[in-house]
């Protein structure tokens, strides 16, 4: 059975997702479905990552020829790279479907269809099959923002469309422009990315092509420069939609960066490396004083979100094996942390209608657990020791250190920002006086506590036994951080050894 | 002997229309059995093509008539998918004439006779016989953009069509004549001959081919011969323009293919002249169809950056890498976008087309769902998302100009189908982020509907299936 696990996870949700919008059922029906197909997926999840063995190579390997004279096939693998984002693509969907509401069948349709795309884009080791994932992906997103979304959703949804198209078909170029250059170097197409790291690239063309890459996964992260969609799109999106674009499809821009930029343009990423983490610390610093001025929560958690993707994007450019490791762990302690956030806030807007924090207050006299679930969620968000959200950023810092000492005191001295407003934010909302609002606030229901009560006991799980899962996606780091120091260590030593005191802004 | 099996889907049509056209002196057929009859005919001549060209017998020839005319690969697959255009263009004018009543029998025996003329451009291996098989097409298109005769815009469709159309005609017979002074000879292989042996520097030569090439840009409405695509295009009946810009284009691109591929140094003279051609046809399509608020004018427009995107496979075309699979590829992924779009107004335009601005389509989605399902598919094949037949021809444009060393070409086309997304999504934008202002009731025979999601299947089966040649 499972051999083609990947495959039914991947194309069970778009299946079903493709049934619901052509079939006439009725919303709750959709939801009982969807919620249903999100179960199966998080059980084949489950016994992958129980089944998975701690090697560096692919597991669950399907592989079969698509158009045999461009050498694209059709296949897909899992190894400690992938596994973790895979499991935050696998598990945390039934939330969505148990938690939140929607109007009609149409959003649940998205939502699999989405899930299914997310979930191939992560699998995909073919680049050509990344590519087309990566794009289907968007289109649900673009659906249910434009249909589901705020009053001002029409230009967010237009935002974020275009610029990730644009840095997708940028990504596109240059994808065939490796495609190319491995046919000139070896004579045969292909586009796996395992044979494709064999490649040796240089020149101009070479640098270009990086930069497409990068552009397009620096939009999806999103990365500073390339942020200014985020906010609008995070905000204006329903909060099931947040939660997708904040827990998975951003981390699937960080994963893109790992597992296909990395492998093939090691020089030039060597290269851009302290130009690339900088703009990781310098995204983190603007996005999280940013948050501090807001007055909408949803809008406060979007910079936030966006704040702490950069320490994530800090981590990969750093090129070590704590590093990696603490990104790769980031990854799922950031999907779970402050992507549920926005669940909780999607269910404060339901229950009260407003999400302006000065509207708020008082929470946690009338809903004690749900102010409970939300301390514990944001505690992991911001780092607190013994949550999951501790571990990954202090092995990126850790990392970050190694690679250049002034980057790894930006970003660590940047966390404290985070503490500032999402603490003030918390008293402002959850403390001080009651209003006619909040009085009526009424605690989870029983079901919503239940369904939020796994992802609060994995946080605290992958807080305090992070070994279960760094074991798994160690083995997988140290090769991929091995091969790219092998490669870049003669060309250019000093950006990836940096003497201490001395600025590498010039490379 | 087997010159004629090749030519046999072509012997097909032109029965077809000559049939029709007596046909057409009886009073008691009806426009309805035209169609179905020309549907017939097209449905015909594809299976045969597919099966001279595909089938077990495999008799392909290079050369036909002692070279006058070629039969490869690459002009078979572009005779199917004129085939094609023509038999979904007569599907969904059996719709469009249930409303708009300007429609004679003599309509479908000219598409059949425009379809004819544009085959035998594809196989067209020497001047005259382009030049006559251009003209065939050209005046069968005349005469169906300006069908409608009351209508004022078609009027004035047709004039400025015929005019410049014309002229560019004569061009055409200027740089043959001034080819065959050169040359001394009008098969293309003979000039090619010419120019390796001489190195085809002749003045003659050069302003020959100049002069040819213009004509062919003309054809295709690349930079600076665009123009008039805008007006013709909507000034001419839905599955006309339909008709128009998918196998009109197909046609003039094989032929513009064959003329380039012959030869290297013909060709490598050119480069740089295509490469600046392909590169304005892209931004200049762009420009204009950014602005365009009518649907139809802004699919000449898109239409127009297409062909952009169709020269980018030309630059890079050469004897040895021969892109006429690329170029088939995308001609065929293109049609299937177009002709869909164009099926589907054809039965949601209504009479005389009153529903033609991005407006008129408001909310569509919210009032019939698959209709707007389907145009959203052709549009996103038409802007390239995966997994459409668009993005697989875009991916095999891009990589051909690759291979090419044409690094530069291959960045500008993708930031130009950037900005061709700004038109694509906000027509699905208006269908499904807006409420429904009107009930959008047509009336009139299913098949147009029926083509639409015949159509959208196409643009998912050969995205799916790339079968390049």
């Amino acid at each position: 059975m499972f051999e083609y696990a990947l495959s039914v996870m991947i194309f069970l949700p778009i299946i079903g997702g493709l049934a619901l919008l052509l079939s006439p059922v009725s919303q709750s029906t959709a939801r009982i479905v969807g919620g249903l197909l999100s179960a199966i997926i998080l059980f084949i999840g489950l016994e992958l990552f129980l089944t998975f063995t701690a090697t560096a190579g692919m597991q669950f390997v399907e592989s079969r020829p698509w158009i045999e004279s461009l050498g694209i096939s059709y296949s897909l693998g899992v190894d400690g790279i992938s596994l973790l984002v895979l499991m935050v693509g696998a598990i945390l969907f039934p939330v969505v479907f148990t938690v939140l509401s929607a109007r009609s069948k149409g959003f649940y349709a998205n939502l699999l269809i989405a899930q299914g795309a997310m979930l191939g884009a992560i699998c995909a080791t073919d680049m050509v099959l990344f590519y087309i994932f990566w794009e289907i992906m968007l289109l649900p997103i673009f659906f249910m923002i434009g249909l589901y979304g705020g009053p001002n959703r029409l230009p967010a949804t237009l935002k974020i469309t275009i610029y990730t198209i644009a840095g997708s078909l940028f990504m596109l170029a240059g994808l065939v422009y490796v495609g190319v250059s491995y046919q000139a170097q070896f004579g045969k197409w292909t586009f796996d990315i395992v044979q494709l790291s064999a490649l040796d690239l240089g020149g101009g063309w070479a640098v270009g092509a990086f930069l497409m890459f990068m552009v397009a996964f620096a939009i999806k992260i999103p990365l500073f420069p390339f942020h200014t969609w985020l906010p609008d799109a995070y905000t204006e999106a329903p909060s099931s939609t947040t939660f997708v674009l904040s827990a998975i499809m951003a981390k699937i821009g960080v994963y893109g960066v790992i597992r296909f930029v990395v492998p093939v343009f090691e020089i030039e990423f060597a290269r851009f490396a302290v130009l690339l983490s900088l703009a990781g610390v310098v995204g983190m610093i603007y996005c999280g004083l940013a948050a501090i001025s807001q007055k909408d929560m949803k809008r406060l958690l979007a910079f936030s979100s966006a704040s702490h993707m950069g320490i994530i994007a800090v981590g990969v450019f750093c090129m070590n094996v704590q590093a990696l490791t603490g990104t790769l762990f980031q990854i799922a302690a950031h999907a779970t942390s402050t992507g549920i956030l926005f669940l909780f806030v999607g269910l404060m807007e339901e229950r009260m209608g407003t999400r302006e924090i000065d509207d708020l207050g008082g929470i946690a006299y009338r809903a004690p657990i749900f102010a409970t679930f939300f301390a514990i969620a944001m505690l992991a968000s911001v780092g607190l020791p013994g949550t999951s959200g501790f571990i990954g950023e202090f092995l990126i810092i850790l990392g970050a250190i190694k690679f250049n000492a002034f980057i790894g005191f930006l970003a660590g001295t940047t966390l404290i920002i985070g503490v500032c407003y999402m603490l003030w934010m918390f008293q402002r909302v959850f403390f001080e006086k009651t209003n006619d609002r909040t009085t009526a606030f009424k605690d989870l229901k029983p079901t919503e506590a239940l369904s939020f009560l796994p992802v609060i006991i994995l946080i605290i799980v992958m807080g305090i036994f992070p070994q279960i899962f760094l074991e798994k996606i160690e083995p997988a780091a140290q090769q991929q951080v091995a091969k790219v120091f092998t490669m870049t260590q003669g060309q250019v030593a000093d950006t990836t050894a940096p003497t201490p005191g001395q600025n590498n802004h010039t490379n | 002997m087997y010159d004629f099996t090749s030519l046999l889907p072509l012997i097909i049509i032109g029965t077809g229309a000559i049939g029709l056209m007596l046909l057409s002196a009886y009073e008691r057929i009806q426009v309805d059995t035209a169609s179905y009859v020309s549907m017939g005919f097209f449905g015909a001549a594809f299976f045969v093509q597919l099966v001279v060209g595909c089938g077990p017998n495999n008799v392909i020839f290079e050369n036909l008539f002692n070279g006058m005319l070629v039969s490869s690969n690459f002009t078979m697959i572009a005779g199917l998918i004129i085939f094609g255009c023509g038999f979904f263009t007569a599907m969904s004018s059996n719709t469009y004439f249930k409303v708009n009543s300007f429609c004679t029998l003599e309509f479908y025996s000219i598409l059949l006779f425009g379809a004819c003329g544009m085959v035998l451009l594809t196989m067209a291996q020497e001047l005259i016989t382009a030049f006559i098989a251009l003209e065939i097409m050209s005046l069968s298109i005349y005469i169906l953009v300006g069908y409608d005769r009351g209508n004022i815009s078609a009027a004035e469709a047709v004039l400025k069509y015929l005019m410049l159309g014309a002229f560019a005609g004569a061009f055409f017979t200027l740089g043959t004549a001034l080819v065959y002074g050169g040359a001394g000879s009008t098969k293309f292989a003979d000039i090619s001959g010419f120019v390796a042996s001489s190195g085809g520097n002749t003045p003659l030569l050069i302003g020959g081919a100049f002069l040819i090439l213009v004509a062919l840009l003309f054809k295709v409405a690349a930079f600076p011969f665009h123009a008039w695509v805008i007006d013709v295009y909507d000034g001419a009946a839905a599955p006309v323009t339909g008709f128009m810009a998918t196998a009109l284009k197909t046609a003039v691109f094989a032929v513009f293919a064959n003329f380039l591929a012959l030869n290297g140094d013909l060709h490598s003279g050119w480069i740089d002249f295509l490469f600046y051609i392909s590169v304005f046809t892209m931004f200049g399509g762009n420009l204009i169809a950014i602005g365009q608020n009518n649907l139809k004018r802004m699919l000449a427009a898109s239409g127009i950056v297409h062909s952009g995107y169709l020269l980018i496979a030309l630059v890079a075309i050469s004897a040895d890498h021969f892109t006429g699979s690329v170029i088939g590829y995308y001609l065929a992924a293109y049609a299937a976008g177009t002709l869909g779009i164009f099926a589907a107004l054809s039965y949601l335009g209504g009479e005389g087309e009153k529903r033609a601005t991005f407006d008129d389509f408001k909310g569509l989605a919210k009032v019939r769902p698959y209709s707007a399902a389907a145009i959203t598919v052709f549009l996103l094949s038409m802007a390239g998302i995966p997994p459409t037949a668009g993005f697989m021809g875009k991916f095999y444009i891009v990589t051909s100009a690759i291979s090419a060393g044409q690094m530069a070409l291959a960045v500008l086309g993708v930031v130009s189908s950037i900005l061709s997304m700004w038109y694509y999504l906000r027509l699905i934008i208006k269908m499904y982020f807006h409420d429904a202002e009107e009930s959008f009731e047509t009336v009139g025979s299913p098949l147009a509907t029926t083509c639409t999601f015949v159509l959208v299947f196409c643009v998912f089966a050969i995205g799916l299936y790339p079968i390049v040649i």
